[in-house]
């Protein structure tokens, strides 16, 4: 015959095994109404909205429009050009700010002299909010006044000043420039400290197997970075993508359209044209084509990092 | 005894609660009834450093007890973008700012409240210069949606000692003027004769010109005829002046206030057009005997015409303050807060009687150009696609020109389209 106590401790047991999801969730709770209020909903409410035609001060007079949003890009010839700025814009800023990162990040990482302020220094233009970074490269590449063109005029390179930011040609690279120069330092950072984790063993094993410089970088230095560097790249390559504030206020996507990405045309579209189905048609566009990229490119990388190892 | 007041215990706790509850809540309410309505108020400043607003709403609440105005400022750059998602998502002001761009764009969207009844009652009404009241009308038989407050209209800047040192006159024509630009134009010492401002803002600029040239935006029927014959040839000869004649610089395309002011106080440019709210920062930089000021000039002097814009203010539709909202704003309006406000570095026009005739404007030669300008000057019309013409529209199509990607005509079928949208 069973105690009545030991019988009542089984049946407390078997409720909690059955209950064991209600703590977690509700310690969890905090995180997942705040995910889904600034993440979910907001995706939500951009898929919906490019289906419909929103004058948003009189919702009543919202109406369903089916694909007519997405029939709408086919027509527009904007967003070609915008999609053409976008992938130069990304690609071309990335690779450069990782680039110049890599090399930052192996200056940094050698011993010299005042290493401890020069890296602290490193960081300014990341730590310069965007707003700024803007005016600054404005006024620098100013086709009047600017420091740019006067050091350039002054050193022989140029006959006159050249406007940097008023030419289709320029535009788009001079704010990438500006853009370049204010990511550095997040790829210098990051590999500085993938460098530091990497054994000095492998490269002083390296140097008695009698590697130059260059191979022991190769074979050793870049594949232990490579991880960094994937999750790094990807994650620039997103905000990159995503990041408009330097075009807006360095071009506002001109001259003409010479420099208007594709976030910047759902933009406009939606507050400048206050057609919000559109804009969030563009919105929608955008994550795919971006969803895609990114894709493919760990696929790619996973490949590399198969190879490599 | 005890045993019994034990029981009757829960019993007092509960009378003492509500009792209590009662108590406060009247106390709330008496507060509430006492405090004053607070009306929010949002607003721009092109010049946010100025303390003179701060003063005129300290001033207002003191002088009106049952009223609290709190305001905001938001640069007019996301004026308008912040001003509609307030309003859809129900946190918009009672009362703003407002310029005559976005009035057909809110008005059809009934955002704005119709002001007759409020101006009927207000003593203040008949000293406002009689055809102002039009810039806040969709049409001049409807309800007037916006109170008048300053104004502009749009005249010439030139370097009054590069014209006496050129031998040349200050421009009257599109003739004098360009030939003065030309003259005044040497890419080799990075000086130009025109400020030409082809980024943010320029259509004002550009409207200028456009009516100077003999285009209109809208016939007397409402119709828009931008893209006409006329329209056409005034903007061919805008565009050339920077693409065949070359007499701006060649970051014209993109310069925006910032760089047009900028490369007239540093001497890069002998010429720019702009209203009276930057002649103190002119002549501060370059000196009052430098700077000169004319209309605009026209291509046919007997048909002068330049472009006005109006910044009134509004109360919004979806307020529960309307009244105290347009106390506020018509107190705005009324002689002594208007003179403070006009002699303020924001120094737009006046829009009443008795201040324009005050003798600090009718001697000061840029507030006396700009009110001799109100005579013939042109505003933008009240079509619901203003608002997105002058916030994107102008500019991009206006570059595309300029760089020679679109014709003259391509754009102004652009514009009219975007107008009539």
């Amino acid at each position: 015959m069973r105690s009545p106590k030991r019988s009542s401790a089984e049946a407390s047991a078997k409720s909690g095994r059955g209950r064991g999801w209600l703590l977690p969730l509700f310690l969890l709770s905090p995180a997942l109404v705040l995910l889904l209020g600034i993440v979910a909903y907001p995706i939500v409410r951009a898929v919906w909205l490019s289906f419909h035609r929103l004058e948003i001060l009189r919702p009543d007079l919202t109406e369903y429009v089916g694909l007519d949003n997405y029939r709408g890009l086919l027509q527009d010839p904007v967003i070609r050009i915008a999609l053409q700025n976008s992938i130069l814009w990304v690609v071309g800023v990335v690779l450069f700010q990782f680039l110049g990162g890599l090399v930052g990040a192996v200056i940094l990482n050698r011993r010299f002299p005042g290493r401890a302020i020069v890296r602290g220094l490193a960081l300014i233009p990341w730590a310069t909010p965007s707003v700024l970074v803007a005016l600054m490269w404005t006024w620098m590449l100013d086709g009047n006044y600017g420091l740019v063109n006067d050091l350039l005029v002054k050193a022989g390179i140029l006959s006159r000043f050249q406007p940097w930011l008023a030419q289709p040609w320029s535009a788009l690279p001079a704010v990438m420039l500006a853009d370049v120069w204010q990511g550095i330092p997040f790829f210098a950072v990051m590999l500085l400290a993938a460098l530091q984790a990497i054994p000095e063993e492998l490269f002083e094993a390296a140097r008695i197997d009698g590697a130059s410089a260059w191979r022991v970088f190769l074979h050793v230095t870049l594949p232990l970075l490579l991880p960094t560097i994937l999750i790094t790249t990807m994650l620039r390559m997103i905000w990159t993508a995503n990041y408009m504030d330097l075009i807006m206020i360095m071009t506002g996507g001109g001259p003409g359209y010479s420099s208007l990405t594709l976030p910047l045309h759902a933009y406009y579209t939606a507050y400048k044209r206050l057609d919000f189905g559109y804009g969030s048609t563009i919105a929608i566009v955008q994550v795919l084509i971006l969803a895609a990229a990114i894709v493919a490119y760990l696929r790619q990388l996973r490949k590399n990092e198969v190879m490599v190892q | 005894m005890m045993t019994r007041l034990r029981r009757l215990q829960p019993l007092l706790v509960c009378v003492l609660a509500v009792g209590l509850v009662l108590l406060v809540g009247s106390a709330m309410e008496s507060l509430r009834a006492q405090a004053p309505t607070v009306v929010r108020y949002w607003l721009w400043l092109d010049d946010p450093t100025e303390p003179m607003f701060d003063q005129l709403v300290k001033e207002f609440n003191a002088t009106h007890p049952t009223i609290r105005v709190e305001y905001q400022f938001v640069p007019l750059s996301e004026y308008h973008d912040k001003l509609v998602t307030a309003l859809a998502a129900g946190s918009g002001p009672d009362a703003g700012r407002f310029k005559d761009w976005w009035l057909g764009e809110f008005v059809k969207l009934n955002a704005l409240e119709p002001l007759p009844t409020h101006i009927a009652k207000w003593p203040g009404r008949a000293d406002v210069i009689d055809n102002l009241w039009n810039t806040g009308k969709i049409t001049e038989a409807g309800p007037v949606y916006m109170m008048p407050h300053q104004f502009i209209t749009f005249y010439l800047y030139y370097r009054k000692d590069w014209f006496a040192e050129a031998g040349l006159r200050p421009p009257a024509t599109f003739d004098d003027f360009l030939a003065a630009a030309k003259k005044l134009t040497d890419p080799a010492k990075n000086q130009y004769g025109f400020g030409l401002r082809g980024g943010a803002g320029g259509q004002d600029q550009w409207l200028a010109f456009m009516v100077a040239g003999g285009a209109r935006l809208v016939d007397a029927q409402g119709k828009v005829i931008v893209n006409n014959a006329e329209g056409v040839k005034a903007n061919q000869w805008y565009i050339d002046l920077f693409r065949v004649h070359k007499v701006a610089p060649g970051s014209a395309p993109t310069d925006a206030y910032a760089q047009v002011l900028g490369a007239f106080q540093s001497g890069n440019t002998a010429m720019f057009a702009h209203h009276v709210g930057s002649s103190v920062l002119v002549t501060q930089k370059l000196g009052a005997a430098n700077v000169g000021v004319v209309p605009i000039p026209a291509a046919d002097p007997k048909k002068p015409a330049t472009m006005a814009t109006m910044a009134g203010n509004v109360v919004f539709a979806g307020s529960k303050q309307k009244e105290a909202a347009f106390t506020f704003v018509s107190w705005l309006s009324e002689t002594a807060p208007m003179d403070k406000w006009s002699g303020s570095r924001q120094g737009q026009l006046p829009v009443l009687k008795s201040v324009a005739k005050l003798s600090r404007y009718t001697e000061n030669i840029f507030f006396k150009v700009s009110l001799d300008g109100a005579n013939y000057a042109v505003a933008w019309p009240p079509l619901p696609g203003v608002g997105y013409v002058s916030a994107q529209g102008w500019q991009a199509n206006m570059q595309r020109a300029l760089l020679g990607q679109i014709s003259s005509k391509d754009m102004l079928d652009e514009i009219a389209k975007a107008l009539q949208r």
